[in-house]
């Protein structure tokens, strides 16, 4: 409520500060995870220009919301990419008038869901199960790689892994009972 | 459940994973095909793999992007830029209703804050940069059904006589047969798709779905999108203003 009677110069380092904070701490997640998609690195970073402003629009819920704000911001700079695909192949279609196409259920929205949802579960283990899934999975190492980086025995990553899966699937039970906050933005955005 | 402590049941977890060897492999299939507990164990914990993979691996990285930070600077620009401009609009709206102006973002404010789901985000509106130029006439909208939990965002695209739909649905139960509606101002109903409402792992609730359909409906005659079941209860209602 106080938008339009905040003065400006107070409102606008509010602002540059938020997105700073931003690009600062997920900057080179965004940009990587675009440039993957997008094979290219200048539209890779209007990508994440777009989601940094979408941010920064959000800023109330990117706050206050208690999932993953990198989960968000991801989901995010996914929809921006698959919106712009999607009005890139429709266009021609629009010229030609073609007939209706049957509706196409798409996986993308459920995804949504879940990045926000696992990357919030992730966060919530503790540090040594979450890195040991993130040597093992994500950096795709073997157990004795993994084994050295984290200066523990080959077994105990194993078992680690093991419990690790095991938390995870405990902070999915919590999510689920009634009363339990929710944790995902449940919602793809539609682009215009 | 009383079971006991098998060997092989700590290895479940990384057996899933894929990360070990032949022999153990073989050990822990030739024990789980004997042991129920552990069988229910791998699928259990093959959701979690499957759930893991949602997340792209780039979630990892930490900091700002190398190679200093002129997409920063090139972001806040435009920030500036809009903000003038947003500036600018809301001056011109105080001198003519300020009262209304300040009506209009007091509930912007409870739309973002509050209602029964306060976490959820809102679906993020249209951007006027940045984005493919948009048909004349598209109009989008979204509602939350308060006592069902449905959300949909619609945007209704005009063709010839008819129109296109592209519906953004979530928070409808799993298994629902659902059916997307253009509700014409005479009342008239017609449908523009239909799907089984999935069920999202590991939650068990319904899966959210981005649908296209098309509807032959007059674009001015289009008054409001809906969702509704193979027994026509309706979950959601999006009215499209004019």
């Amino acid at each position: 409520m106080a938008g339009p009677l905040w003065p400006r110069s107070r409102r606008g380092s509010t602002d540059e500060a938020l997105i700073r904070a931003v690009y600062e701490e997920h900057g080179n997640a965004l940009l990587a995870y675009a440039t993957r998609l997008t094979g290219d690195r200048a539209t890779a970073e209007d990508v994440v220009q777009e989601a940094l402003i979408r941010a920064w629009r959000h800023a109330d819920a990117l706050v206050n919301g208690k999932g993953s704000v990198r989960g968000w911001l991801l989901t995010v700079v996914r929809n921006i990419i698959t919106d712009r695909y999607r009005a890139k192949a429709a266009r021609p279609a629009e010229i030609a008038g073609s007939p209706a196409t049957p509706p196409v259920a798409e996986d993308h929205a459920d995804a949504v869901v879940d990045t926000v949802t696992v990357l919030g579960a992730l966060d919530r283990l503790s540090p040594e199960h979450r890195d040991v899934l993130t040597e093992l999975y994500y950096r795709e190492r073997s157990v004795a790689e993994a084994a050295d980086t984290l200066g523990i025995p080959a077994g105990t990553v194993k078992s680690r892994s093991h419990y690790a899966l095991k938390a995870l699937r405990e902070t999915f039970t919590e999510d689920q009972r009634p009363g339990a906050p929710r944790q995902s933005a449940g919602f793809r955005e539609v682009t215009a | 459940m009383n079971r006991q402590q098998h060997d092989e049941e700590v290895l479940i977890g990384p057996y899933v994973l894929g990360v070990l060897d032949d022999d153990e492999v073989r050990r822990v299939e030739a024990h789980v095909r004997d042991c129920g507990a552990c069988r229910q164990e791998v699928s259990a914990l093959r959701e979690m793999e499957t759930a893991l993979g949602e997340v792209p691996p780039e979630a990892f990285l930490d900091g700002p992007p190398p190679g200093g930070d002129l997409l920063l600077q090139r972001t806040l620009r435009r920030v500036r830029t809009e903000r003038a401009r947003a500036l600018g609009r809301r001056r011109t709206l105080a001198g003519i209703a300020a009262a209304a102006a300040l009506a209009g973002v007091f509930w912007a404010g409870t739309a973002v804050s509050g209602g029964a789901d306060p976490v959820a985000l809102p679906p993020v509106p249209p951007s006027p940069t940045a984005t493919p130029p948009v048909p004349p006439g598209t109009r989008v909208a979204s509602a939350t059904d308060p006592a069902t939990g449905a959300r949909m965002t619609v945007r209704v695209t005009p063709a010839a006589r008819w129109v296109r739909v592209h519906a953004a649905v979530a928070g409808l139960p799993p298994g629902e047969r659902c059916t997307l509606v253009v509700v014409g101002r005479d009342g008239s109903r017609t449908p523009a798709g239909s799907w089984v409402v999935g069920e999202a792992p590991p939650t068990g609730k319904g899966k959210g779905v981005s649908l296209d359909g098309s509807a032959a409906v007059d674009p001015s005659r289009v008054q409001a999108v809906e969702v509704e079941n193979d027994s026509g209860r309706r979950f959601v209602s999006v009215p499209l203003p004019a």
